[in-house]
């Protein structure tokens, strides 16, 4: 579920596509957008959701990045790892903490826009860029 | 640093001389470039690096250089590297000033850097281009309002279609250090001072301090508000671009990318390989060179008494009947035909996505989704294919990419004669060449990616909205690289018949011939006369793939030994100038190891085949 699997405050969907979307999404990724249900429902469903996880204990709190967003869905981004050449190079590239991602596809590389940017990764960069 | 606002000629005398285009990549700087210098241009390496950079003049003699596209100043990449370079260059030259395309649809990007040219202190004009693609999305910005914000003359332009260049060139004399009073984390803030004062070390491109990130993150936000406070964007309004937004997103799709990734290489080949390969080809080398040329300059040095000197030019290794003819007339058509569909896809938009689809392929072998350029180059000339490994960004993937090109792509030349001996045999025999090939290349590069130290850097690629290519921007480019690769390939072909030559006048050919006949009978079980083939076929390699040919013909040669043939002479070294352009490259000793390896590994690999294929019942005559 979309929502467990990365802490569902930012993330909205906004494209009907995604649930049709070829490749990786994995059914449960995003139910919100899968389900067609209004914004507010799921809102309060995923604060519900967050309040529920921020409760545990933190180390429970699975960390949420990119590779783990569903195919038209978009989420804020919080930090970014990897070796430090990536990062200034993400960096430079429009990519910082507090910008709103939306993940295009999944399959064969993870393509995601920036506002007017898009960028293509491989699996272990999509990994390290940290979303809530 | 400069006093913020202090201008370029202020005092009347009208002093700039020079003139660097700095922005991010795929703003439309070059198309800008082309229209102020009017495609009088010349494009060279920056000096000790492969990076180019394009000079040009403008009618009033103002001299224009456009820089590598980058995304922030302090440099991360070698492109960054040579613009930081240009960029010291006008901060030392009173003459000289900055002017900065930015995209007016994402103008943040570039707002970031011309944050950082204030922080420089580099006086600046801002051009914000394409904005016609920005109204098509119902965007609009406050130029005036962006002028007094940054402190700089501020233009809107459409370098495509040459709109509003004429104002930014009257803009330029007043050009003025951009404000930038924004304040930086005190942890950033002194690096960056030290950085830019020139008082520290530039940070290392593989490992930049954690400060670099910071540095950016912290101008992106400051360039972020100012795009806030003087644009409006109805973000939901796309429609203008939809066509090109969904080229683009079908160029990377998981199931109709195929095809179209498909499409393209069919496209590439049938340019390059059947029009460039064959038809042009046959008219400069049959037409102009046998027909005309060769013939004319063998008549002429027939006049010369000395037999040495005619050999020298026209004989059967002769400087001009086979250094020139080889690099003018089969190469040289190849080339231009390249680099034409290259400048195509690369204006077009569409290299990033090719790379982005065969990433995961190309990660098997320890390359990344940027190695697809060479690879696919190399399928016309492996020689000038290993000339581009140098856009791979670490070592270690510039060297697998030669090794893989050297043994497994086979050239167009090559690859001619192959496709024909396929008529002769089997189809399924035809499998076993295309597996026994691509197999070599995985296991190698796979060894490859263990066994060479180093690693692939992480796959991080821009996809630039899909577009038209404009013609004269693909022409002057072409232009640029032909002009290049004849000034670097041809004096190796020279150099290479010149090899040949002296190895023939010393009767040593022979002798090497005898050498290599036992482990062509004996390993590869093909008839003496294939050792020849082999020899010749790599000090002229279309010579060398037509005697196998001939003999394939005549029936001197059943199944199994054409295949064996073929995947042996597919795995060889492809021709003596790729070795030379391998050690220009990466050095002699990284040159020596790989024929080293790849001469007896090619031998072996044959052998292998020749025992599999008996294993597996193939016998008899074609």
């Amino acid at each position: 579920m979309c929502g467990l699997e990365y802490e569902p405050g930012g993330g909205r969907c906004r494209e009907r596509g995604c649930a049709l979307a070829f490749g990786g999404c994995r059914l449960h990724h995003c139910p919100r957008c899968g389900y067609e249900t209004p914004d507010e429902s799921g809102s309060v469903l995923a604060r519900w959701v967050r309040r529920l996880l921020d409760r545990g204990p933190a180390a429970a709190k699975p960390r949420a990045t990119l590779a783990d967003l569903g195919p038209g869905c978009e989420a804020t981004v919080t930090a970014i790892d990897g070796d430090a050449g990536l990062v200034a190079r993400l960096t430079g590239q429009g990519l910082t903490p507090g910008t709103v991602v939306r993940l295009v596809q999944r399959v064969p590389s993870y393509v995601f826009e920036v506002g007017e940017t898009t960028l293509a990764v491989e699996r272990s960069v999509a990994e390290g860029i940290r979303i809530r | 640093m400069r006093e913020p606002g202090r201008a370029i000629g202020a005092d009347g005398r009208s002093s700039l001389r020079r003139v660097v285009l700095v922005g991010n990549p795929n703003v439309g700087k070059s198309a800008l470039f082309n229209a102020l210098t009017g495609l009088r241009a010349t494009v060279s390496n920056y000096p000790g690096t492969t990076v180019e950079t394009a000079h040009g003049h403008t009618p009033d003699g103002l001299e224009v250089v456009d820089a590598p596209g980058v995304n922030s100043l302090v440099p991360t990449s070698e492109d960054e590297r040579v613009t930081w370079d240009l960029l010291r260059g006008v901060k030392d030259d009173p003459g000289a000033a900055v002017l900065q395309v930015a995209d007016a649809k994402n103008l943040r990007r570039g707002l970031m850097l011309t944050l950082q040219l204030g922080h420089f202190g580099i006086p600046t004009v801002l051009g914000v281009n394409m904005t016609d693609e920005a109204e098509a999305r119902g965007m609009s910005a406050d130029l005036e309002g962006l002028e007094v914000a940054l402190g700089v003359p501020v233009r809107a332009t459409v370098a495509t279609r040459g709109t509003g260049v004429a104002e930014l060139c009257a803009a330029l004399s007043q050009a003025r250090t951009p404000r930038n009073h924004l304040p930086l984390p005190d942890d950033v803030a002194g690096p960056v001072a030290a950085i830019l004062d020139g008082t520290a070390p530039l940070p290392s491109l593989e490992t930049p301090p954690a400060f670099v990130a910071r540095y950016h993150e912290a101008m992106l936000g400051h360039a972020g508000e100012i795009e806030r406070r003087f644009t409006a964007s109805p973000r939901a309004d796309r429609r203008g671009a939809a066509f090109s937004r969904a080229l683009g997103r079908l160029a990377v799709h998981p199931v109709w990318g195929w095809p179209l990734l498909v499409a393209a290489l069919v496209a590439v080949y049938e340019i390059v390989g059947v029009f460039g390969a064959g038809t042009l080809v046959g008219l400069i080398e049959d037409g102009l060179f046998g027909r005309y040329l060769n013939p004319w300059a063998t008549a002429l040095f027939a006049h010369v008494p000395s037999a040495f000197v005619r050999d020298l030019f026209v004989g059967p290794y002769g400087v001009i009947t086979v250094g020139l003819t080889y690099g003018l007339a089969i190469i040289l058509p190849i080339v231009v035909t390249f680099f034409l569909v290259f400048g195509v896809l690369e204006d077009s938009g569409y290299l990033p996505r090719l790379a982005a689809m065969s990433d995961r392929f190309f990660r098997v072998m320890g390359l990344s989704g940027k190695a697809v350029l060479p690879m696919v180059l190399g399928l016309g000339c492996d020689t000038m294919a290993t000339m581009t490994t140098r856009i791979l960004p670490t070592r270690k993937e510039r060297i697998l990419a030669t090794l893989l090109l050297a043994l497994g792509v086979p050239c167009s030349a090559q690859l001619g004669v192959i496709l024909a001996m396929l008529a002769w045999v089997p189809a399924s025999a035809g499998l076993v060449w295309f597996t026994a090939v691509l197999g070599v290349m995985m296991v190698v590069g796979l060894l490859g990616r263990l066994l060479i130290p180093g690693s692939a850097a992480p796959f991080v690629v821009e996809l630039p909205p899909m577009r038209r290519p404009l013609a004269s921007n693909v022409l002057a480019k072409t232009a640029a690289r032909v002009e290049w690769y004849l000034k670097e390939a041809v004096p190796l072909f020279i150099l290479g018949t010149l090899l040949l030559f002296v190895l023939d006048r010393v009767h040593a050919l022979g002798v090497l011939i005898r050498l290599g006949e036992p482990v062509v009978s004996g390993l590869l079980g093909l008839p003496r006369e294939a050792a020849e083939a082999f020899l010749v076929g790599f000090l002229r390699r279309d010579f060398g793939a037509t005697r196998l040919f001939d003999m394939a013909r005549s029936g001197a040669l059943d199944t199994v030994q054409i295949v064996v043939a073929m995947v042996t002479i597919t795995l060889f070294v492809p021709c003596i100038a790729n070795v030379f352009v391998i050690a220009k490259e990466r050095g002699a000793r990284t040159a020596a190891w790989m024929v080293g390896f790849i001469f007896p590994f090619a031998f072996l690999v044959g052998g292998l085949v020749r025992v599999v294929m008996r294993g597996l019942g193939f016998w008899g005559a074609p």
